[in-house]
């Protein structure tokens, strides 16, 4: 009976959600304040933001100082609400953005942003607004590459940023008679191949990962010139997509550069392998990693660099590729439509994204900051110089509300792909008549957008 | 009787065959008080399902007719299960024929009206027909492996021995672990290069994959059986218990042995105990989400691409609302087929004619 019930109980909510919904849209929003200095007092704002499970006790702290600082700016007190994953996080914002009430604030993952804006959900930001949280200048202008649409259709405020990069062992890479990392997929996997031996491998991937595999497929596309979204487009079944397809599982099955084992591992596993000193390059980790890899064996032994940017097969960036050095990522913040405190939140928002402020959150949790001061006062700072230079090179996915289906639709590749690669093959056959049906998948997710 | 309960929603005519099904199994399953059946069958089909109340009366075989009964009594009871079973079925039925998604979900109600086509798309899509033929015959396949299974078990801890209450407890560890701590560990176990596939490699199994590709399927149904048997042996043993002790004494001095006694005294009782299990256990296969889920993560590998995960991925990936609740309702029906057979059997629905026919003998 548990479909039944779930059914019901997913139904029931929405029912009473959407009762409520109509009790509000009667209420209306009480208008911005006139005075400038806001008053608070006996107001509370609700933000909801994901469980930091490397820091929690800092987090609880961070959580701490922010509503003692807010409660003397402005008198009014903020709650924190965490989320465990993504899933608790859409169903919160599903609940609450039928019921009309809710957190005031939530930190979005930058490629949820498209499709919570899609929903037409959360504050699109006025010129007026954007001054309330400091002005677009105080951002560094790659992080607002996911803000929204277009300059005039923003709602994500940056927060934080964690831009992917690749880790590499130091001492392996010496050993081989390497001296710095390959900037192009072909070089990379020529010199994996020549860090292949004695039981260590070149890369480590984590090929069974809910994300990874797409954030790959996604950038070598891009450095190809696909963009994968073409304005209502898909372009999954391009000859540049099964290029890439081919290029990331072949690091398994034909180069036989990754542990056979990595099928089943998510990037946690394949952190660990690296942290094992069983790989020589760790592609596709963002700067969290430093807290594990400080803590394992390869501590004080590796290094960080960019991740290719040259599409597989070429020896320089093709007419139209973009040299991609990641995704942008990172979390931005939004302010919900219904809520009752606009002002307020933003002026909360005004205050975590202060250079101060950022600077302590990047020395609490490692995220680097979305501040144009705070940034550029990091870039002196060489262990994170790749890291910060990454985040300058970062290109937005494509912002499109439909973008979560076609991340799925090309997640879903590899995910089926795992037998035939378990096997230590790529079979063209299947995979071609896998990104057709990834194709098709995302057009129809496409052609709804609206 | 009905007067807060059925007012208050339209009731859709499609809604009756699932209702009339449910219902009674609810009460089955879950003991909910018969009165809800009643009050259910009562507001919706005045014909079908009240029937099991006037079977029981006219056993009874006085008092109160028909026409007497102070039904009014099950109002407070009425009104919750509407409140909690009819209007939300409802609601999801009208979903199911709304084009929901992540653009239109935030007004809901002025959703795109689109008949029956989330219906037909989601039947023409291969994916729902593939994702029932795995659902279906993987939780056959966990029914039947896990019937001997708990019924053995049952029948090894029914005397008395020393730690007997030890082993019984130990029993009931898989089935009372979250679904979510099964399928962790079963996933840490099972993954390349775990301790399953080392095992196996010791006795001679093929170092392979296990949470992706065909032998994905074999792993959920290996680790749903782990999961479910005590299901079977709780009911086994408490069928067991209501066997009367004279039984066993009169076959012991009859010189029936073991086997005549497990074949002619004790099996013969136990027919309602494990066919209930049976049919629970089939249910709780079918709608199996959080060990799929966790087992191998979405996207599913196609070999176990059960129905519940599809829902969820179309309606919580995908934000397909309208779709993943037309997939639901037919699960649903899926679901009253074995339900249906089983009312059948265990006579929980004898129509009123039959019963009247009874005491008429």
């Amino acid at each position: 009976m548990d479909a039944k019930r779930r059914l019901m109980c997913m139904a029931g909510t929405i029912l009473l959600a959407a009762s409520l919904a109509a009790c509000h849209s009667g209420s209306g929003t009480p208008s911005a304040g006139a005075s400038t200095k806001l008053d608070g007092t006996g107001k509370t704002l609700d933000v909801f933001m994901g469980a930091n499970t490397i820091y929690p006790t800092q987090q609880k702290q961070w959580f701490n100082d922010v509503a003692a600082k807010f409660k003397a700016e402005t008198g009014a007190n903020v709650t924190f609400e965490t989320f465990a994953s993504a899933n608790d996080e859409l169903t919160k914002i599903q609940t609450s953005v039928l019921s009309g009430q809710g957190p005031d604030i939530y930190l979005l993952g930058t490629t949820f942003t498209p499709t919570a804006y899609a929903t037409g959900a959360f504050l699109q930001l006025s010129a007026d607004d954007w001054k309330k949280v400091g002005g677009r200048d105080r951002f560094l202008p790659a992080t607002l590459g996911i803000s929204g649409p277009d300059n005039d259709h923003q709602v994500g405020i940056p927060f934080a940023s964690r831009p992917f990069v690749m880790a590499y062992n130091k001492d392996l890479l010496a050993a081989a008679g390497i001296d710095k990392p390959a900037t192009t997929w072909d070089g990379l996997r020529d010199q994996a191949k020549k860090l292949t031996a004695n039981g260590v491998y070149g890369l480590a991937i984590g090929y069974a990962d809910g994300f990874d595999p797409w954030k790959f497929v996604w950038a070598m596309d891009v450095q190809a010139g696909n963009p994968v979204v073409d304005g209502k487009k898909a372009r999954i079944d391009d000859p540049t997509s099964l290029t890439a397809y081919k290029t990331y599982l072949g690091w398994l099955a034909n180069d036989k550069v990754v542990d056979p084992a990595a099928v089943g591992w998510k990037n946690a596993q394949a952190i660990a392998a690296f942290g094992a000193g069983k790989a020589a390059f760790l592609p596709m980790v963002s700067g969290s990693s430093k807290v594990t890899l400080d803590k394992s064996a390869v501590a004080g032994k590796y290094a960080y660099a960019l991740m290719p940017t040259i599409p597989p097969g070429a020896t320089s960036l093709p007419k139209g590729g973009v040299a991609a050095a990641s995704i942008l990522s990172g979390d931005n913040i939004v302010v919900a439509k219904y809520s009752k405190n606009k002002d307020l939140a933003l002026a909360l928002i005004n205050m975590v994204t202060t250079a101060d402020s950022q600077d302590a959150y990047y020395k609490t949790f490692g995220d680097l900051p979305t501040n144009a001061d705070e940034a550029k006062k990091l870039q002196s700072d060489p262990a994170l110089a790749a890291i910060v230079d990454s985040a300058g090179k970062s290109k937005g996915t494509p912002f499109n509300g439909a973008w979560s289906q076609v991340q799925l639709a090309l997640l879903n590749v590899v995910v089926q792909s795992i037998p035939d690669l378990s096997a230590g093959k790529v079979d063209e056959g299947k995979l071609k008549n896998l990104l057709s049906q990834a194709q098709s998948t995302a057009q129809s997710a496409l052609d709804k957008t609206q | 009787m009905t007067t807060g309960a059925g007012g208050n929603t339209p009731v859709p005519v499609s809604r009756r065959p699932e209702t009339a099904a449910a219902e009674p199994v609810g009460a089955a399953q879950g003991k909910r008080s018969t009165a809800g059946d009643a009050v259910a069958g009562g507001l919706t089909t005045p014909a079908a399902v009240p029937e099991a109340q006037p079977a029981r009366k006219s056993k009874r075989g006085r008092g109160v007719t028909r026409r007497q009964r102070p039904l009014w009594m099950l109002a407070p009871g009425g009104t919750l299960m509407t409140i909690v079973i009819v209007v939300p079925l409802a609601v999801a039925l009208y979903i199911s024929l709304l084009d929901l998604d992540q653009y239109t979900f935030r007004e809901w109600t002025s959703a795109p009206f689109k008949g029956f086509a989330n219906y037909l798309e989601a039947v023409r899509s291969a994916d729902l027909v593939h994702s029932i033929v795995i659902s279906v015959s993987y939780a056959l396949l966990v029914t039947v492996i896990t019937l001997p299974i708990g019924v053995a078990a049952a029948l090894a801890t029914q005397n008395a021995f020393a730690g007997r209450g030890l082993v019984r407890s130990v029993f009931l560890v898989p089935y009372v672990l979250p679904a979510f701590v099964t399928g962790t560990v079963w996933h840490i176990i099972l993954q390349p290069g775990g301790v399953g596939n080392l095992l196996l490699g010791h006795l001679g199994v093929p170092n392979g994959l296990w949470l992706n590709g065909p032998r994905s399927f074999w792993a959920l149904v290996i680790v749903q059986t782990w999961a479910s048997w005590p299901l079977i042996y709780l009911l086994t043993l408490a069928g067991l218990q209501s066997i009367d002790v004279t039984m066993h004494e009169a076959a012991a001095l009859d010189g029936a042995g073991w086997w005549a006694k497990l074949r002619y005294v004790i099996l013969p009782h136990l027919g309602g105990p494990i066919s209930l299990g049976l049919l629970i256990s089939f249910l709780h296969n079918v709608n199996n989400f959080t060990l799929p889920y966790v087992l191998f993560g979405v996207p599913s590998p196609h070999d176990v691409e059960v129905l519940p995960v599809l829902t969820y991925v179309e309606s919580f990936q995908n934000f397909r609302f309208g779709l993943a609740a037309a997939m639901a309702v037919w699960s649903l029906a899926l679901i009253a087929i074995p339900l249906a057979v089983y009312l059948r059997v265990v006579r929980l629905d004898v129509g009123s004619d039959e019963s009247q026919r009874r005491a008429r003998r």
